[in-house]
């Protein structure tokens, strides 16, 4: 009982959290029809400043990091990056309306990653002053490619079997290779090498890090219009794909969030990298997993996955998995 | 002035795939094109070439124009381009009858 008046009442003061609140601003504004518009360049721009934050706090860390600390939490990314595309691949193909390629594409885009509700998390995080490691945004590739790739391969093995269609090779070092140069990831990963090897630390301190909570509102704004906007086409599909976008999210994390809690027993991984980890499990991409799943998986309707997770996935992980995740964490580890 | 006729295919598609559309286009033998942002209504949805920021940029529309000397590498151009996407993605093609004045460009 205790622990459900803990949540609710952390997700009250959610809402009047500035990440939630321009998530629902941008949703808000965009149902009324409003013509403000954040150019594309500045998104994008955003979206670099945010995971070269990340990148580069993640790197300098790294350097003092133990690597048999992260070994353990990144083979567990890698697993549950696979479960959720096998788990949601398979509940999708048996409901009703859902075609295979579609369920493939779904699932895929639930097991991949969101770079906009990682920061929402860490933001949060770092407001509540829960520790965590800064190498645990690093698990993102590990989780994001391996859910990717499988989602592609699957798909395209049952393909295979039911069609006449000529021999095609599943290029899997294609899709790696545009996965890590997606925009979001070679931000991170240039981030996590800059981080590492060069001396960044007066920039993270002067430039990046105090934009990043302002850029980060600015981005969930944006990402608030477009899931409103997705909402129309969501619901021109069945409807089970809003009911898998609302519980899936909430399912995974609580998967990552028991092997986290195997890692926080094993390796002494901390609360605050459970509590994140279950929020990378959580969420879906929504920035750099649908166009490879477009090209991967060409037979799927995009209308189906994008709409599934951009308008219900991110705003449930964020809005319903971060407190929850962190309420759990207080009761489970005691903080 | 004297003007020479030509053929200008264009299509209409997904940015994500230009790549492979360029391809076609290159190895048909054309010498170049031009890809310009679009957007409109289709079959498929309504799409802006708003300023307003796309969370995924590679969904946008593209028209990509093409001119080109004979009708046969038009119509390989629009064929090669049909089977490969239009099944999948969604775009049209359709081919103009124009004048250009220096054939030797194309």
């Amino acid at each position: 009982m205790e622990f459900l008046i803990d949540f609710l009442t952390r997700l009250v003061t959610q809402f009047q959290t500035p990440t939630l609140g321009f998530l629902i601003g941008g949703m808000l504004i965009a149902a009324l029809g409003s013509n403000l518009k954040i150019p594309n360049a500045v998104y994008q721009f955003i979206v670099f400043m945010l995971l070269m934050r990340i990148g580069l706090k993640g790197g300098i860390e790294i350097r003092e990091a133990d690597f048999t600390a992260m070994l353990v939490p990144a083979l567990f990314s890698m697993l549950i990056g696979v479960v959720i595309v096998l788990m949601g691949s398979f509940i999708l193909s048996r409901l009703p309306g859902i075609n295979r390629a579609d369920s493939y594409a779904t699932a895929g885009l639930f097991g991949a990653v969101s770079a906009s509700t990682l920061a929402a998390a860490m933001v949060l995080l770092e407001e509540e002053s829960i520790a965590f490691e800064a190498w645990v945004p690093a698990l993102y590739p590990f989780m994001d490619i391996p859910a990717l790739i499988l989602a592609i391969v699957l798909a395209n093995m049952h393909q295979h079997k039911n069609s006449e269609y000529k021999d095609t090779k599943i290029d899997v070092w294609g899709i790696v290779k545009d996965s890590l140069r997606g925009s979001a990831l070679s931000a991170l990963l240039l981030g996590l090498a800059l981080g590492l090897l060069s001396r960044p630390d007066s920039v993270l301190q002067s430039f990046y890090d105090p934009l990043f909570r302002g850029l980060l509102t600015v981005l969930l704004l944006v990402m608030g219009m477009e899931a409103y906007e997705r909402l129309n086409e969501l619901r021109r599909v069945a409807h089970w794909y809003a009911i898998y976008a609302f519980i899936g999210p909430i399912l995974h994390g609580l998967m990552a969030f028991g092997l986290g809690y195997v890692a926080h027993i094993m390796v002494g991984f901390s609360p605050g990298g459970v509590i994140l980890f279950a929020v990378i499990a959580a969420s879906n991409s929504d920035i750099s997993g649908p166009p490879t799943l477009r090209a991967g998986i060409p037979k799927a309707n995009p209308s189906a996955y994008i709409g599934a997770s951009t308008s219900v996935g991110t705003p449930v992980s964020i809005a319903v998995c971060i407190p929850l995740f962190i309420a759990l964490a207080e009761v489970v580890f005691d903080i | 002035m004297q003007l020479h006729a030509a053929e200008k295919v264009v299509i209409i598609t997904e940015k994500l795939i230009v790549k492979g559309v360029v391809e076609i286009i290159e190895a048909a033998g054309a010498k170049g094109y031009t890809i310009i942002a679009a957007g409109g209504k289709g079959g498929h949805t309504f799409r802006a070439t708003s300023e307003r920021a796309a969370v995924v940029d590679d969904f946008s529309d593209v028209k990509i124009e093409v001119i080109v000397n004979d009708k046969a590498t038009a119509e390989t151009i629009m064929n090669e381009v049909t089977q490969t996407y239009f099944d999948d993605y969604s775009g049209i093609t359709y081919i103009e009858y124009i004048e250009v004045l220096r054939p030797s460009k194309f």
